[in-house]
């Protein structure tokens, strides 16, 4: 018989939880608005006491927070404040300044510009999977990583080449201190930071097609952005635009590598290709939690919560909530599929969304004319622990089984 | 022009009536109710970034 593992509220960050939440989920759900621990005291530097939050699970909160922008806000992070973090543009800005902000990049990832970088996307990917061959593979490094890393360094204007470099420095901006030391940390900033100042400096100087530039030269109400704020965005795109990225395409190839009947109907009808994204992104999508604060007292499911506490809105929770979907724990195509809230809802709804989308697809249906069969590798995956924040994979080894072989 | 919306397609994200009130407010479940559906040729730029900007593809121009 199966026994109910039992969770305390202050395991929703640790590692063991972070590698599988979903029972945890199961047993908070119905409790939620739940108090919780979001980042343990003394871990960071100058962040001595514990940061509580107020975990939202059930899809109708966590939509109904999503879309009250006003109630919810996102410009309050304590880590930032205390100095842990850089703040970064976008996710950590509220009205009307997210507004005008948003507008500046919003045209570099509409579904048109998107679909116009197709072709050369794909490319991309074929040449990953030329180099990465036939046999078994250890996905997440030949091909999940680099693929959205030298995507997103395209759209921003920097050199594909030094990918490991940003995915270093990414890495290291979402860890958790529990897995990289505090001067590794800073260190890696730092060298973030100098990087790309060095590159809006030389695009102030000569500008080129690309983000970095647009940033520089953008202009909001008549005034430039400030070298800090260019900082915030080139770090949000190139964080943003890799790990979840990376990750999605590893829970995807989890899920499927254990249904083979689904491999062969994906092979046989591309026209599920869509769909089993868009249920991956439900099923196990790859961000775990972001933090709002309340800008008012508030009651969620009859919870009051007062004016300025943390909230931690759980994403996969409110995506397995049987109130939002049924039968919620298994994989269905047969399912409305546009209602999950894996890249959010409402204002702060993933820019990057239409390009992750379109990795997916364009990866998928590559491996899916490559390898009529993919099976798992002879040393078992290992989900990823060291970000609270993502859910995904460290090592997914895989097979991958070449027509003729 | 006629400002249409696809609700097949619409995923309620409300990117549409957040960066365009003028042109779009939601109901209450949260789907978008288009204001203007004949929008004149002075609304046509903030129409076009609508268009463009909705994440699902689920707003339409169409002609007359």
């Amino acid at each position: 018989m199966e026994t109910t593992p039992v969770f305390t509220p202050d395991q929703l960050m640790m590692p063991e939880t972070i590698a599988d939440p979903y029972p945890a989920y199961r047993q908070f759900r119905h409790q939620t608005p739940l108090n919780y621990v979001h980042v343990p005291g003394g871990i960071f530097p100058g962040v001595e006491e514990p940061i509580r939050a107020w975990a939202l699970m059930k899809y109708a909160d966590v939509y109904g927070a999503l879309r009250d922008h006003d109630t919810f806000s996102s410009a309050r992070n304590p880590l930032i404040e205390k100095g842990v973090f850089p703040p970064l543009a976008l996710i950590t800005d509220d009205p009307p300044r997210h507004t005008r902000f948003r507008r500046l990049v919003n045209k570099a990832f509409t579904l048109k510009r998107i679909e116009a970088l197709t072709p050369w996307i794909t490319t991309v990917a074929n040449t990953l999977l030329d180099e990465m061959g036939t046999g078994e593979k250890e996905l997440v490094q030949s091909y999940n990583i680099p693929l959205p890393v030298k995507v997103i360094a395209r759209l921003l204007g920097i050199p594909g080449e030094e990918y490991p470099t940003f995915k270093r420095w990414s890495d290291a901006f979402i860890a958790s201190l529990v897995s990289m030391p505090p001067e590794e940390r800073m260190q890696n900033t730092q060298e973030m930071i100098t990087y790309f100042g060095q590159m809006a400096a030389a695009r102030r100087a000569h500008g080129a097609e690309d983000l970095i530039t647009a940033l520089v030269e953008a202009e909001i109400e008549g005034e430039s952005l400030e070298d800090w704020e260019i900082l915030g965005f080139c770090m949000l795109l190139l964080i943003a635009g890799n790990e979840t990225t990376t990750n999605l395409m590893s829970n995807m190839f989890n899920v499927l590598v254990d249904r083979p009947a689904l491999w062969q109907r994906l092979r046989q009808d591309r026209s599920l290709v869509e769909p089993v994204i868009e249920e991956t992104l439900r099923y196990e999508g790859p961000v775990r939690v972001l933090l709002r604060s309340t800008t008012r007292d508030v009651v969620v499911s009859g919870v009051h919560i007062p004016q300025g506490e943390m909230l931690g809105i759980f994403y996969g929770a409110a995506n397995r909530d049987p109130d939002g979907f049924p039968n919620p724990d298994e994989f269905r195509l047969d399912r409305d599929l546009r209602n999950h809230v894996a890249f959010g809802m409402g204002i702060h709804y993933c820019l990057g969304a239409p390009l992750a989308r379109a990795e997916a697809m364009i990866t998928l249906n590559a491996f899916l004319d490559r390898f009529p069969t993919i099976t798992r590798g002879s040393i078992p995956a290992v989900r990823q622990t060291a970000s609270p924040i993502v859910f995904g994979f460290e090592k997914l080894p895989l097979v991958l089984i070449a027509r003729g072989h | 022009m006629r400002l249409v919306i696809d609700h097949n397609k619409c995923r309620k994200v409300g990117q549409c009536h957040y960066l365009h009130p003028e042109l779009f407010r939601a109901d209450q479940d949260g789907s978008p109710i288009v204001l203007i559906e004949r929008p004149g040729e002075e609304l046509r730029e903030a129409v076009e970034e609508a268009v463009d900007l909705c994440p699902s593809g689920a707003i339409a121009l169409k002609e007359g």
